[in-house]
């Protein structure tokens, strides 16, 4: 059986041919590439963008009183910041020196039973259970070397 | 048109008329009705003209009626109606109880913050008292430790007494209005911060930039502030001052920024008079005077009324300099001296009556004195020097100094390159690129002289 195809002169596949450009499908494919798929981070950038490239909002200009008010309100806003900082400092360095009293203890106290001393700091020590159930820190997946890997990450890599 | 909105139009239009009628505030629909009012009686009666008061006639506070008149009187009335209206009835409102709620907020922190500071003061004072009265074998460290401790405690009060004013807008005002009272600590550190944050910088660099530091003294570094005033205009330190401007003695304005009275000397030295014998320039004494009493309130010190037979040594010699010679510096030291201790002027104008070679280095070492201030101004030929001369008899006048001509060293160096090769009978033909060098000859022949 044989089917009249026409035949070509070429005898490139015509999958391969080159195609004539038709004046429709150019900008077609420009419009299609504006409208390109947004990036996750879109939102965030349009806000950089914005913001980082404005000019800097203009000078405070105020009279002698209200500069005055403007003056005793920044300092008292000052002052109290800094002594929030300073009792959050002081409650932290509070807890760190409470846990450290406790440490000390443990490492002085003899065990229980026939432990030997320091064994319960030792004990309280071990960081069993701190990334999660039987995890290791992700530090330790793979070997610690100077440069990043050409492929970051196998994803396909089953086991 | 559907048959609800044929139903509310009427009634919508009679609201919108109500509505065009209705102005935005209630002071201003007063006003509107007041003048539906006066519209109302002008119409039946013509009204008196009501006489203005002292606050119509103030364009702070001015009501509408009374503007026209004001603008013609050449004064803009200040502000909107409404912001004058209410001038009106709070222009008496001191400062600190302005009914602004973040302001009230924050002056209640920093009163907070004062009081604690006080009662810290007050901790602090009773610890001194108590380290007073403790005899010095029973403190750790005996005598010397009991001394450190008692100073740093001291200066931790001092510390205090700025921070607890230091957030107060008065405070600040009155400061800046100049009107602070420099025995409080609180304004004396104000004034020692704006003085190092400028005048300071500009003190040191003329020290740096005219070489006071080697020449004069080996080390000045000024914890005073000192300006200068001619005739009642104040001269920049370094600035070049007319011969006529400085023959009477200049006024200073003194600012010191410890606490308490002390004595200093002071001292006018011009370190640049040529001595052409010695091919060499020196120094001569154009003021002395010692044991100024100075504290941080009395900031004026006109040299002029420096009299007194304890005080004065050698008066002042109006600063010239010659035809040609460089500018002279004339620097203006205030030298403390030693808390309690007086200089004997007997011996002072014994010493330095002749005026010349006076050497400030060793005059401080002499009678034990810290350099605290200076300020210089310069002094060069003008044309009045030569009248200045003359009518205080200084020499000099008609002298003209000279740069002396220094020869180079080098022999004469022969021209050379391309051309100045080719210039001989050899390259005749090459003369109509060879006679025109730069510097040296053109197209009509030879420039150079020979």
């Amino acid at each position: 059986m044989t089917t009249t195809t026409p035949r070509l002169f070429s005898t490139t596949s015509s999958s391969l041919a080159r195609k004539l450009p038709t004046p429709a499908s150019a900008p077609k494919a420009a419009r299609r590439n504006r409208s390109a798929p947004k990036s996750e981070n879109f939102n965030r950038i349009r806000t950089l963008r914005r913001n980082m490239f404005s000019p800097a909002p203009p000078p405070l200009r105020m009279a002698r009183q209200r500069y005055l008010r403007h003056w005793t309100i920044h300092r008292a806003w000052m002052l109290f910041r800094r002594k929030q900082h300073e009792a959050i400092e002081k409650e932290r360095s509070r807890m760190h020196a409470g846990m450290y009293n406790a440490c000390e203890e443990l490492r002085k106290t003899v065990g229980p039973g026939s432990r030997g001393e320091g064994y319960l700091y030792r004990v309280a020590m071990e960081k069993k259970g701190v990334y999660g159930l039987e995890g290791v820190p992700i530090e330790y997946a793979r070997f610690q070397t100077d440069s990043p890997a050409k492929e970051p990450w196998n994803h396909d890599w089953k086991r | 048109m559907s048959r609800c909105q044929a139903v509310a139009r009427p009634l919508a239009r009679q609201l919108r008329q109500q509505c065009a009628i209705r102005p935005f505030t209630t002071g201003a629909a007063r006003a509107a009705a007041e003048v539906q009012q006066q519209q109302q009686s002008a119409s039946s009666s013509v009204p008196p003209p009501a006489q203005p008061s002292a606050l119509d006639l103030d364009p702070n506070s001015v009501l509408p009626e009374f503007e026209a008149e004001l603008i013609k009187a050449g004064k803009m009335p200040v502000g909107s109606r409404r912001r004058r209206v209410a001038m009106r009835t709070t222009a008496n409102v001191p400062f600190e109880q302005l009914p602004y709620q973040a302001f009230q907020e924050a002056r209640a922190i920093l009163a907070a913050d004062r009081q604690e500071k006080v009662a810290k003061i007050q901790e602090e004072l009773v610890k001194i008292a108590a380290l007073e009265s403790k005899d010095a074998s029973l403190v750790k460290g005996g005598q010397s430790m009991k001394d450190t401790k008692l100073a740093s405690l001291r200066r931790y009060v001092e510390q205090l007494k700025i921070q607890a004013d230091i957030n107060d807008p008065l405070v600040k005002k009155r400061f800046e209005d100049g009107l602070g009272d420099m025995n409080k600590p609180i304004y004396r550190h104000y004034a020692e911060r704006k003085w190092r944050s400028y005048d300071y910088r500009l003190i040191t660099q003329r020290i740096k930039q005219f070489n006071i530091v080697p020449d004069v003294l080996p080390k000045l570094d000024p914890v005073a502030d000192v300006q200068l005033y001619f005739r009642h205009s104040k001269v920049a330190p370094g600035a070049v001052v007319d011969s006529l401007v400085s023959e009477h003695p200049p006024r200073l304005r003194v600012q010191v920024f410890d606490a308490g009275s002390r004595l200093v000397s002071l001292v006018v030295l011009d370190a640049d008079v040529p001595d052409a014998d010695n091919d060499a320039f020196s120094k001569r004494c154009h003021f002395l005077a010692a044991n100024i009493p100075l504290s941080p309130d009395s900031t004026s010190l006109p040299l002029s009324r420096i009299t007194a037979e304890d005080q004065l040594a050698v008066p002042w010699l109006a600063p010239v300099s010659q035809k040609g010679a460089p500018y002279h510096r004339l620097g203006v030291y205030l030298l403390q001296q030693k808390p309690g201790a007086k200089v004997d002027v007997a011996q002072l104008k014994q010493l330095y009556a002749a005026r010349d070679g006076f050497s400030l280095k060793s005059f401080r070492d002499k009678f034990s004195l810290t350099p605290v201030g200076f300020n210089m101004f310069r002094s060069v030929w003008d044309e009045n020097t030569a009248d200045v001369m003359a009518r205080h008899g200084i020499p000099g006048a008609d002298v003209e100094f000279r740069p002396a001509r220094v020869h180079s060293l080098k022999p004469p160096v022969k021209p050379r390159g391309w051309e100045a090769k080719r210039q001989g009978p050899a390259y005749r033909h090459l003369w109509k690129y060879t006679k025109r060098i730069k510097g040296l000859s053109n197209g009509r022949g030879w420039t150079k002289r020979r």
